[in-house]
């Protein structure tokens, strides 16, 4: 155990150090990765808690960042709300949809439930673009207005770059992130853990599967909606390319490369993941491309990531002394 | 509104649905057998019109002999996907599988892209530009040819699976699988012909629609998902049912794009596909999408 918690606590001084790293090179470059890795880090631990803790693979997870991202860019553009009040009612309104998802999706097999789910997203896709009257179709929603904090008795300011956005995505991904982690070590974590090991057992102990399940899906889906919602301002334009199934396939490699189920690996392989392909500068394509061939050797040699197989390591070296 | 539209835009969905029908009936029989719902699906679509591209482009191979080659391309394909990578993964869980084939749709999909990059192909053959006529109803020359393959391939897939020892052992299979087990047929050499006929069929698929559709990396993608649409609405595994859904799909979307005009078609598939889930969520014929 102490062997665990001093390792834990220099991951996390770890961690702490490259949320602040960007303040070291003084280009915009670094705070713009900065925003990439706090969005992917709530994807996919939104995407962990659903397919790491219940078990269930949900393709859903890009639909729910592009509501929100849709949601909070409308309010701001023809609704002319602020950002700031705009974000909690794309959470609220990307939770409603989850839960009706949940609702009918979680009734099916879990063949289905894949389908289900991943039809759903494209769905969204189709809908943003044919629906010309509200989302602009393909041309997207350009020229997000940056989000101003307006401090009494100060002046306004304008956050119109990524260092200025940056704080603004880390204290959201702090939040979001501790928020999992605590939803992770709670009674209903346990219950999901539970869930997944075994259904029938879990429902006879008296967790009610369906509620839980629904649970899950909603928190994940209100805090990428949320994240989706932050990002598009980053981004300053929304457009159907926020559905991409490019974003799903990112999640997927982060939690199943990390370790489904582990938080911290899964934390870990979405920092990994969003810095080194940009850094080397790889062709998109080609690193898709590796992204399938890491994918392919995780399940196949890793079923359960890089965290799970330093699991297994250490129980083996605990049985053998 | 006259009768001739009428019965034009029935014919139309028909030819539509047997294309449909075409690439879903490999991924219903993959994962009837295999319990495998496989994402690469429409990249072998794809892998298909790309080959049937090159070979017809730039070898200057007539349009049946670029069939005849993709099938024996996609034969080979479906034999390697199962035997280096299928086989390995055992009884593992099903999201196991489609991560894996997720995976392999990733490598196809941007390897192409890469290669070949995303502009679309254009496919010109003999058969292009001449039309059927028939009592005011046309019929581009290539559409008719496909949909004749198309029936001649579903009968040769219903013989397979209604009269043969191979097809009863895959219904056997797709029914009951450990008692497919006791009664002595072999789940891993059953599982390869069904991945060979599945690879196979969506090969042949986009070998017989490149004249028609262009060609592009990512034209596997949005004929999946109604593919998926279309296996849940059948029941998942059921190939009858898939080919009766595929061609009421095709009608539907070929009366509603062509009375109502409508930008949606593309979503008629889910909403169908919701419909159904909500009344009946075991498939029209379902052997049952709920374990």
């Amino acid at each position: 155990m102490v062997y665990e918690s001093k390792f834990k606590i220099s991951l996390l001084a770890l961690i702490l150090l490259l949320c602040i790293s960007p303040y070291f090179f003084h280009s915009e470059y670094y705070f713009t990765l900065g925003i990439t890795v706090c969005t992917f880090a709530v994807l996919s631990a939104g995407l962990n808690l659903l397919y790491g803790y219940i078990g269930l693979l949900s393709f859903a997870q890009v639909a729910f960042f592009g509501i929100g991202a849709y949601t909070s860019a409308i309010l701001v553009t023809q609704n002319s709300w602020t950002i700031w009040t705009a974000l909690p009612i794309a959470g609220i309104f990307t939770g409603i949809v989850g839960a009706f998802v949940g609702y009918t999706s979680l009734k099916l097999s879990r063949h289905a439930f894949a389908i289900v789910t991943l039809s759903f997203s494209l769905l969204c896709t189709i809908i943003a673009r044919e629906w010309i009257s509200l989302t602009r179709g393909s041309m997207g929603i350009p020229g997000l207005p940056a989000p101003t904090i307006n401090i009494p008795s100060l002046e306004t300011i304008v956050l119109d770059r990524p260092n200025y956005l940056y704080p603004v995505f880390l204290i959201y991904t702090v939040l979001a992130l501790f928020l999992f982690y605590r939803l992770g070590v709670s009674r209903i974590g346990r219950a999901l853990k539970a869930i997944k090991l075994d259904e029938p057992l879990a429902s006879s102990q008296g967790i009610n599967v369906l509620s839980h399940k629904i649970l899950a899906i909603v928190v994940s889906a209100v805090l990428s909606g949320m994240v989706g919602g932050l990002f598009v301002f980053h981004l300053t334009i929304v457009d159907p390319s926020i559905f991409d199934f490019y974003y799903t396939e990112s999640m997927l490699i982060m939690v199943i490369i990390g370790g489904p189920g582990s938080y911290w690996g899964v934390l870990c392989a979405s920092i990994l993941f969003s810095v080194i392909p940009d850094l080397l500068r790889f062709s998109s394509d080609l690193r898709m491309v590796a992204y399938g061939v890491l994918l392919i050797i995780s399940v196949l040699i890793l079923p359960n990531g890089v965290a799970g197989f330093l699991r297994n390591r250490n129980n083996k070296r605990w049985k053998i002394h | 509104m006259d009768i001739t539209f009428l019965i034009q835009l029935l014919l139309n969905g028909v030819v539509v649905g047997l294309f449909y029908g075409l690439v879903a009936v490999g991924l219903s029989l993959i994962f009837g057998v295999l319990e495998i719902v496989n994402f690469a699906h429409g990249d072998f679509y794809m892998l298909g019109a790309m080959l049937a591209f090159f070979s017809g482009m730039y070898l200057q191979f007539d349009y049946f002999i670029s069939i005849a080659v993709v099938i024996i391309v996609s034969v080979f394909i479906g034999y390697l996907l199962y035997q280096i990578l299928i086989v390995k993964l055992k009884n593992r869980s099903f999201e196991q599988s489609i991560l894996l084939t997720i995976g392999v749709s990733m490598v196809i999909q941007n390897g192409s892209l890469y290669l070949w990059t995303a502009t679309p192909k254009m496919l010109s053959n003999l058969y292009s530009y001449k039309v059927l006529e028939f009592a005011n109803l046309t019929l581009p020359m290539l559409r008719a040819i496909a949909s004749i393959v198309t029936i001649i391939t579903f009968s040769v897939i219903f013989w397979i699976f209604y009269f043969t020892r191979l097809g009863k052992a895959m219904r056997g299979i797709s029914q009951n699988r450990d008692a497919a087990l006791m009664v002595g047929i072999d789940p891993v050499r059953i599982g390869l012909y069904a991945v060979i006929i599945g690879v196979t069929l969506s090969g042949l698929a986009g070998a017989v629609l490149a004249p028609i559709y262009t060609v592009h990396p990512t034209m596997g993608f949005a004929f999946i998902f109604k593919a998926f649409a279309i296996i849940i609405i059948g029941g998942l595994g059921n190939i009858s049912g898939t080919v009766f859904a595929a061609l009421v799909l095709g009608i539907v979307e070929s009366f509603v794009g062509g009375i109502f005009q409508l930008a949606l078609v593309d979503a008629i598939a889910f909403i169908f596909m919701s419909i159904v889930l909500l009344v009946k969520p075991e498939g029209i014929w379902g052997r049952g999408v709920r374990v």
